[in-house]
């Protein structure tokens, strides 16, 4: 068990057109125990990331440390990591238990340590694991591979535990019930965690902290809150939230919001925290009020409905721009209040147009 | 062509492979006009069910019409499908332009309709400034709008659609799932689309059928499955997070004062049947049954908006905090020697400190669900009421149609309210 620091990485690549940089000076902390999600679409450099913490690549530039230990120029056999990857890659010819086993007949470990070691961790992988211990791999399902896959890291009691992807190819509802066991284990083994996907909604469920990348770096750091209601730029909000926010181009001018040729005053205060020009509006489908009497109607395209988080989304055009409203399932009986609808000023988040970073945010929503 | 008038009638359809039924006497009629969704597992007979509707794979047995016409022994160019799916299936050498216009071109259709029709479609995708490019350099979402461009030119009689968001990342799902549904009101033929996504069934589908190891479970509207779900499979298939189940046994309640009400029992926890559904729990009386309990209808007592007794509550240990847009979602354990996992989506945020702590959550009992634990049928479950409505629950023969009959029934009316809604 330890913590994990990374810092200033660089990753090059020769390619055929020159250096391509894959990672682009990457400092992080995990703390022990920790599971930090890396989030990023395809491309990103999340797999290189995970690749060089284990240290399948090199870095170009910069350290790796395990706690105190710099880890840079060791190799990764003797890194300590455990790799789960989305194939699973476990033995075919070895039943799960020879699997878990199959390290420590390469190492130096009694028969009966061995025995002692795949029991317990059995046992710790929850009641039901036991009885897949005697089957070969291509009897199990892919969530159960994915369990024996998990085991087999666990038994050697990693350093650190490094997951890419490890349940993309299981259908809709097994990983839902996958990622509900995964991060039970991570809690039990307390296990510092790199968590590599491509999935908000599953970065959000297994992280503590989540990192969002593009295109070789981090763009921010932190837990939903922060990115959800914080975003540093444009990007990561976008990202993060489902379903997708709406950016709306808007300019400010003498305290009036100018939207595709209406205008609506802005409240002073906010105003005053903005610069005047151009901007971005992004508005999150809970951002919007219906029957206001300076509010506009929303041409449906859709709805549809959530009934476990009781809502609908109603998605259409509002002054010509794709936006998607949520409302609660009452409400969505009703669509006269889409009528005359506008954006909550002071909910949204407001965004320069040149580099799209955050300008305001009101931050997260009072609880009580 | 036929189809448009008479939707698609499907006859104790089966498909078998070698020794393995993978379609077992599949009875659909899906409607004109309509986006029918079929939804299951993998390996459920799904897919199969797509290509014997394509053509390509022949019945084992039963019959599949378009309108009145028997197509059993049509070949797949003349049924007149259009195709989208999972991997585009667009052809590299070929430009954007051409893959759009191939349908249209193996036609020998006239060059101005082409070049009129293959405009329009780009245009309406969002692909026009790409009609020059080869599909390589093209992302996932812009080849799967090409994909949907090119059956957008055709005049199909059925558009059949397989999985076809599986690999586009979960932001462009919302644009795609708007793009397919525009694809299918321009065309105003039915439609069947394939999925495993049951979110994506409930988004998309007039009607959704859920299907099992080849076998048709039940078909309905999003809401008549989630609400009024025919077996435990349906129950637990359809809404994510899943329906929470547990193990009850039905018994009087001993205690004086009591009068015997019936208790629904397990070891974690016992929760009384309400008044108004005594009589029909009362047949079931010493048996087991499977209790399901929506991830919704569990709430923190003081917060729930659905009348909360305090003998209606279920402890749980909080093992993870999910945040949703909404509040959050909560996975909990059951307080037992063999504890059980269980969820509630909950209105407002859990804060963190809540980890590893127990709590208890009001149990809407007004929307429980129960089932027979041997074969999964439901047993019991309450319909949607409205607040000012008396109770009312199905027992024994769920409401909307367990396996649908060959017949020209309409389609439900929740379905065919949310056409009207699109219209």
């Amino acid at each position: 068990m330890t913590s994990l620091r990374l810092e200033h990485i660089v990753k090059d690549y020769d390619g055929p057109g020159g250096r391509q940089p894959a990672l682009r000076d990457i400092s992080l902390e995990v703390a022990d125990g920790e599971t930090l999600a890396i989030v990023g679409p395809s491309g990103c450099g999340k797999s290189t990331l995970l690749k060089v913490v284990a240290g399948l690549e090199f870095p170009t530039h910069g350290r790796i440390y395990y706690g105190d230990l710099d880890m840079t120029e060791i190799k990764p056999q003797d890194r300590g990591v455990g790799m789960v990857f989305q194939d699973y890659a476990l033995y075919p010819a070895m039943k799960s238990k020879g699997n878990l086993a199959y390290y420590f007949e390469h190492h130096t470990y009694t028969h009966e340590q061995m025995e002692e070691r795949v029991r317990r961790t059995a046992q710790l992988m929850g009641v039901d694991f036991q009885h897949l211990l005697g089957r070969f791999p291509e009897t199990l399902s892919g969530g159960e591979q994915q369990r024996v896959a998990i085991a087999r890291c666990i038994v050697r009691d990693p350093t650190i535990f490094l997951m890419d992807e490890p349940i993309v190819n299981l259908d809709a509802k097994r990983r839902e019930q996958t990622r509900i066991e995964i991060k039970k284990l991570l809690r039990t083994f307390h296990v510092t965690t790199l968590y590599v996907t491509h999935d908000q909604q599953e970065a959000i469920f297994m992280g503590d902290r989540l990192a969002v990348m593009r295109a070789g770096r981090i763009e921010q750091v932190g837990n939903f809150d922060d990115l959800y209601y914080t975003p540093v730029n444009l990007f990561v909000a976008t990202f993060i939230g489902s379903p997708p926010l709406n950016v709306l181009p808007a300019l400010l001018r003498e305290g009036h919001l100018h939207i595709a040729g209406q205008s609506w005053p802005l409240p002073e205060e906010l105003a005053g925290r903005l610069p005047s020009g151009p901007l971005r509006l992004g508005v999150r489908a809970e951002h919007w009020l219906r029957d206001q009497p300076d509010g506009l109607p929303l041409e449906i395209s859709h709805s549809e409905r959530i009934p476990t988080e009781r809502i609908a989304l109603v998605h259409g055009h509002w002054l010509g721009q794709r936006v998607t409203v949520s409302l609660s399932l009452e409400e969505a009986d009703d669509s006269r209040g889409l009528q005359s609808l506008r954006p909550d000023w002071e909910q949204l988040l407001y965004f320069a147009v040149d580099d799209e970073r955050l300008l305001y945010s009101p931050g997260p929503p009072a609880l009580f | 062509m036929g189809a448009a008038s008479g939707g698609i009638v499907i006859e104790h359809l089966i498909k078998r492979f070698g020794e393995r039924t993978v379609v077992d006497d599949l009875n659909l009629h899906i409607q004109p006009g309509e986006l029918f969704v079929l939804v299951g597992p993998s390996g459920c007979g799904k897919t199969t069910t797509l290509r014997l509707l394509a053509g390509l794979e022949p019945v084992s047995d039963g019959r599949i019409y378009f309108g009145e016409r028997l197509v059993n022994d049509i070949r797949p160019r003349d049924r007149n499908v259009a195709l989208v799916f999972q991997d585009y299936a667009i052809f590299p050498h070929l430009t954007v332009f051409e893959n759009i216009a191939y349908g249209l071109r193996a036609r020998h259709a006239p060059r101005s309709l082409i070049r009129e029709r293959v405009t329009n479609a780009a245009h309406l995708f969002r692909i026009e400034h790409l009609l020059g490019r080869k599909p390589r350099q093209l992302s996932g979402g812009e080849r799967q709008r090409v994909a949907l461009a090119r059956a957008l030119v055709r005049d199909a009689a059925l558009y059949l659609y397989d999985e076809p968001l599986a690999n586009l990342d979960a932001q462009l799902r919302h644009q795609a799932r708007e793009d397919i549904l525009t694809l299918h009101r321009q065309k105003g033929q039915p439609a069947v689309y394939v999925t495993h996504d049951q979110a994506e069934a409930m988004a998309l589908g007039d009607r959704i059928a859920v299907m099992r190891d080849g076998k048709l479970q039940q078909v309905g509207s999003g809401l008549d499955l989630y609400e009024r779900p025919c077996n435990q499979f349906v129950a637990f298939f359809i809404g994510s997070p899943g329906i929470n189940l547990f193990e009850v046994e039905v018994r009087p309640d001993e205690r004086p004062d009591h009068d015997g009400r019936l208790l629904l029992t397990h070891p974690a926890f016992r929760l009384p049947v309400p008044a108004e559904f005594q009589e029909r729990v009362a047949p079931y009386t010493g048996r087991r049954l499977n209790l399901g309990i929506r991830p919704e209808h569990l709430q923190p007592p003081r917060r729930a908006d659905f009348a909360v007794s305090e003998d209606s509550t279920v402890r749980g240990l909080v093992n993870v905090i999910e945040p949703t847009v909404s509040g959050c979602t909560v996975y909990l354990s059951t307080l037992e020697p063999a504890p059980r996992d269980f969820v509630a989506t909950l209105k407002a945020r859990l804060p963190g400190s809540y980890l590893g702590r127990e709590v208890p959550l009001a149990v809407n009992l007004r929307k429980i669900h129960l089932f027979d634990p041997e074969d999964g049928r439901a047993l019991l479950h309450m319909p949607a009421i409205a607040a000012d409505q008396p109770a009312r629950a199905v027992v024994g023969e769920p409401e909307s149609e367990q396996v649908e009959q060959p017949s020209r029934q309409p389609a439900t009316s929740e379905a065919s309210k949310k056409r009207e809604e699109r219209a």
